[in-house]
């Protein structure tokens, strides 16, 4: 740990820390104490991530710290390009946003570095959101949505998604393994907190049952907005935040939050990176609340760092995954079970797909 | 380099000529180097394992065990042999109505044909899903007058894949096979029915011909790159439409089991090496590969005419009772109208694009709700984007200079040598196309960190011309076919030396070929995305690649924006250079 951090970064990282927890008022303050100005480039999702982070971490980051910080949007599954990177060692980006799952399987390939804080130094942070190499920023959730206009008879869970006799409708699902077979499980009866392992053959049994009256298989987020704001299905299974831009967007539908399952993303850093100390420095500055609250303004993602419910207008966190009111109905996606199984299931997957 | 080989090659005795095949040796050595050898790393991973490093068969034992990686390879050569084969039926008719028309005319057609081309078949792809989809433009029609009660299936099934794909096939097809047409002596048909030959049995048996080809030429160029496709058939297909492309992709990207996806990768190589053997047997590549060497002889060709004569005398029946049905007039329009339709196909999405760009929502909606310039604010005030699209135009003008010349120099070689090895030349330069994009793209990266080259515009370029390449070759060997070699013979008669008669004589008869193949390239680039994101790191990024990062989580109107401005942008410069290539005109 000694030889990852040198002293002035740890000195400046404490200074930091305190004039995140003294707020913003000290801010102004620290720009003198910092050193000669780094560039690191970070790695966001792209699209309305990056005006978001901008004003949430980025803008307030280079301010505190007089670092500049250059964002580029990375890939859905920047996992190709993150081992490529290591590799063959051409940093193209100092910090990069990866899902629980892609942590994963870089940590196994030995391809991340540790970000060199623990949840000890952030109490309030979900403790799912933090290990020795990732830090969550922002909480998304797979929900499904239904057109008002269209399912008189409003569903209200996963059993209620799979009953087409009593809840007529176009339906659409994901062309994935991934949270399809615990959505038919839990569609089926098994309780939330019982899920994993999954029971593969229970599962394809009750998507057997679906199949017929899936109209659409979305690949892509947004495809599933527009999915749901053309009334191309009258119901859809989505990520809540693409869901919700076709609701803000004018679309009359509703998400379900209940047996919702959430996923967790944040930042990690590619092994040896040369700007690892500012890339650490930066990733401890995002686990401020207040910094987390401002993304939520025009994101609906939830904050990893719960305390920052206390500056969300109660409005805006209703739509948000990680308020409590929605948080209690629903459960984090077991990612260990996936990583030991996804290769086979995957395979079963498509192959069921194609019958 | 090229100049050099010129200059090796000793011309005017036909015994020495085998040494043409000098001009292919700048291209031979480009993609042994940025194709052959980074591709041929990441195939090699297919046999290793990868937790030890020891030499494992794992990944073919695993393709073996079960059957869903043969069927769904199955289902992509189906979907490109029916993309072929339909582009070929709508691009066939088109092309030879094109072929007849005066150039000028010809010319702004030809503009028309190409409109798919500059439209990013990303914006494309759902600009098809507001058409066809269940409240789409069509169904909305339909239902509104009355025609159906519920609104029809046109996607999400094999229907809306074959829309999305053929429409993005056809300007292929036709700029393919248009060159071929206009190098057809027309007095050959006129000869044909003079000695006698009803004018069916005429245009069968000579045209049609002398057009094969192009056709061929064209039939390959769909299948192979409609092999590789896969952003089409994920949003306009159902649940059966997965292509192979799009499993190695999870693979590589999400798995990230490099392992497994050479594996995979080498088993779409082969199969798609094995159909071009097939093909070759079937409609004759080695006669594009091999200019006129080959007349052709032997059963296949018995039967092949055999088999134009009864197309013929069915043509000519057929044609009998159409006129008989609706009159002389107006089967002289059958063709203009049906060509007509073809253009209006092409350039629907396109024209969907434009109001779409001046929507004053959030959402890509037909109709739009109101209308504004917001979106074109938000373009031109975005240097991301302009500098996106600058990078785009730059890169794509040099790839096209690159690959033309490379691709044409080989095409040169090829036809001008009687090597047995033609055949096999002309296979390795298309490899690029066969292999998967994401395969090339991975390889390349490894390579081009260490000569420096990620995050560059050279990079982008150089992988753009591998990917490019394959098209320019294709399309200048099928002129080439057509070219009379006797003409070169002539000027190198009268004196001319190589250089003089290359630039003299060939390449002003074979511009049409030329043209075709630098708009090939450049569209090539102009439209590509995976390399974009590996060899660009995000830094350098590129307008397909500036898109997809906008259009991953959610999709905004700035793409119609963006394809509009592109589309003037092109259009303009597309009517210069017709305008100064009919003004510079010799005859």
């Amino acid at each position: 740990m000694t030889n990852l951090t040198t002293k002035p970064t740890r000195r400046s990282l404490l200074q930091l820390a305190g004039g995140v927890a003294a707020g913003a008022v000290a801010a102004p303050y620290l720009t003198g104490t910092a050193r000669a100005a780094t560039q690191i480039t970070v790695a966001d999702p792209g699209g309305p991530f990056g005006p978001a982070f901008r004003k949430a971490f980025y803008d307030p980051f280079e301010k505190a710290t007089g670092n500049k910080v250059v964002n580029v949007a990375r890939e859905a599954e920047p996992t190709a390009q993150f081992k490529a990177m290591v590799e063959t060692k051409s940093y193209t980006w100092d910090v990069c946003t990866l899902t629980l799952s892609a942590r994963d399987i870089l940590k196994a390939q030995g391809l991340l570095d540790p970000i060199g804080f623990a949840h000890a130094d952030v109490p309030k942070l979900m403790p799912q959101a933090i290990s020795p190499e990732f830090m969550g920023t922002d909480v998304y959730s797979t929900i499904f949505a239904y057109r008002t206009d269209k399912v008189k008879n409003a569903p209200a869970s996963w059993t209620d998604f799979f009953n087409v006799e009593k809840f007529p409708g176009r339906r659409s699902m994901r062309k994935n393994p991934i949270d399809s077979l615990e959505q038919a499980l839990l569609a089926d009866g098994v309780p939330l907190d019982k899920l994993y392992p999954l029971d593969i053959d229970r599962a394809f049994k009750v998507l057997d049952k679906i199949k017929p009256h899936i109209a659409v298989w979305w690949t892509g987020g947004a495809q599933s907005t527009q999915l749901l704001q053309s009334g191309e299905v009258d119901m859809t299974t989505g990520w809540n935040a693409r869901l919700q831009a076709a609701i803000d967007g004018g679309a009359p539908a509703k998400i379900i939050w209940n047996q919702g399952l959430y996923s967790i993303e944040g930042w990690g850093l590619p092994k040896g990176g040369p700007k690892a100390d500012v890339a650490r420095q930066f990733i401890r500055f995002c686990s401020d609340p207040k910094a987390q609250a401002v993304f939520t303004e025009a994101l609906a993602y939830g904050p990893t760092n719960l305390d920052a419910y206390q500056t969300i207008p109660a409005e805006r966190a209703k739509l948000l995954p990680t308020s409590p009111e929605n948080l209690k109905q629903m459960a984090i996606a077991n990612e260990d079970w996936w990583s030991a199984n996804r290769a086979k299931v995957t395979e079963r997957f498509n192959a069921w797909l194609l019958t | 380099m090229s100049a050099v080989s010129i200059g090796r090659a000793p011309a005017r005795t036909n015994r020495l000529r085998p040494n043409a095949l000098w001009l292919a040796v700048p291209g031979l050595i480009f993609l042994a180097v940025f194709f052959v050898w980074p591709v041929a790393q990441l195939l090699g991973l297919s046999v290793v394992d990868p937790d030890n490093g020891a030499f494992s068969a794992s990944s073919y034992q695993r393709i073996a065990a079960t059957d869903v990686y043969l069927r769904v390879l199955g289902i992509t050569f189906r979907i490109a042999g029916w993309t072929a084969f339909w582009s070929l039926l709508v691009g066939y008719p088109l092309a030879y109505w094109l072929a007849r028309l005066p150039d000028l005319f010809r010319g702004r057609m030809l503009l028309f044909v190409m409109v798919p081309f500059w439209t990013s078949y990303l914006v494309k792809t759902f600009a098809w899903m507001l058409i066809l989809g269940r409240s789409g433009v069509i169904n909305s029609l339909l239902t509104g007058a009355h025609v159906v009660d519920q609104p029809l299936s046109l996607i999400n099934n094999q229907f809306g894949v074959m829309v999305g794909m053929v429409h993005a096939m056809v300007p292929l097809a036709v700029m393919t096979m248009l060159p071929v047409m206009t190098g057809i002596d027309r007095r050959l048909v006129q000869a044909a029915q003079t000695l006698g030959a009803a004018p069916a049995r005429a245009f069968w048996l000579v045209y049609f011909k002398l057009s094969l080809p192009g056709v061929a030429a064209a039939g390959l160029l769909v299948f192979i790159s409609s092999l590789g496709f896969f952003i089409v058939p994920a949003f306009l297909g159902g649940r059966q439409e997965t292509m192979l492309a799009q499993l190695i992709i999870t693979q590589v990207q999400e798995l990230l089991n490099w392992s497994f996806a050479g594996a995979l990768s080498a088993m779409m190589l082969l199969a798609a090496l094995v159909s071009c053997v097939i093909y070759d047997r079937l409609f004759g590549l080695s006669t594009i590969a091999g200019g006129s060497a080959q007349v052709g002889t032997g059963r296949i060709r018995d039967l092949g005419l055999a088999i134009l004569s009864a197309v013929a005398a069915l043509a000519a029946r057929l044609g009998a009772v159409a006129q008989a049905l609706l009159g002389k007039r107006l089967c002289a329009l059958l063709l203009p109208g049906f060509c007509w339709l073809v253009i209006a196909f092409l350039v629907l999405p396109t024209l969907l694009v434009i109001p779409l760009a001046f929507t004053s929502s959030q959402f890509l909606e037909f109709p739009p709700p109101g209308y504004g310039l917001s979106w074109f604010r938000t373009y031109f005030e975005s240097p991301l984007w302009i500098q996106a699209t600058i990078r785009s135009f730059a890169v794509a003008f040099v790839t096209a200079f690159a690959a033309t010349a490379i691709g044409g120099f080989a095409a040169l070689a090829l036809a001008n040598s009687r090597t047995r090895w033609a055949g096999l030349i002309f296979a390795f330069f298309l490899a690029p196309m066969i292999v998967p994009r994401i395969v090339i793209a991975v390889g390349l990266f490894y390579l081009f960190a260490r000569l420096g080259l990620i995050a560059t515009d050279l990079g982008l370029v150089i992988g753009h011309t591998v990917l490019a390449i394959p098209f320019t070759l294709v399309t200048i060997a099928a002129v080439l076919k057509t070219y009379d070699q006797r003409l070169d013979q002539a000027a190198a008669t009268l004196g001319a030396n190589r250089v003089r008669t290359l630039t003299g004589v060939t390449i002003p008869l074979v511009k049409g070929g030329l043209v075709a193949a630098f708009l090939f390239a450049f569209i090539t680039s102009f439209d590509e995305l995976t390399i974009a994101i590996f060899v660009s790191g995000g830094i350098k990024t590129t307008l397909p690649k500036q898109m997809w990062d906008d259009m991953i989580l959610q999709l905004n109107p700035t793409l119609a924006a963006v394809s509009v401005v592109v589309f003037i942008v092109v259009t303009a410069m597309l009517l210069v250079a017709e305008r100064f290539r009919s003004s510079s005109r010799l005859d």
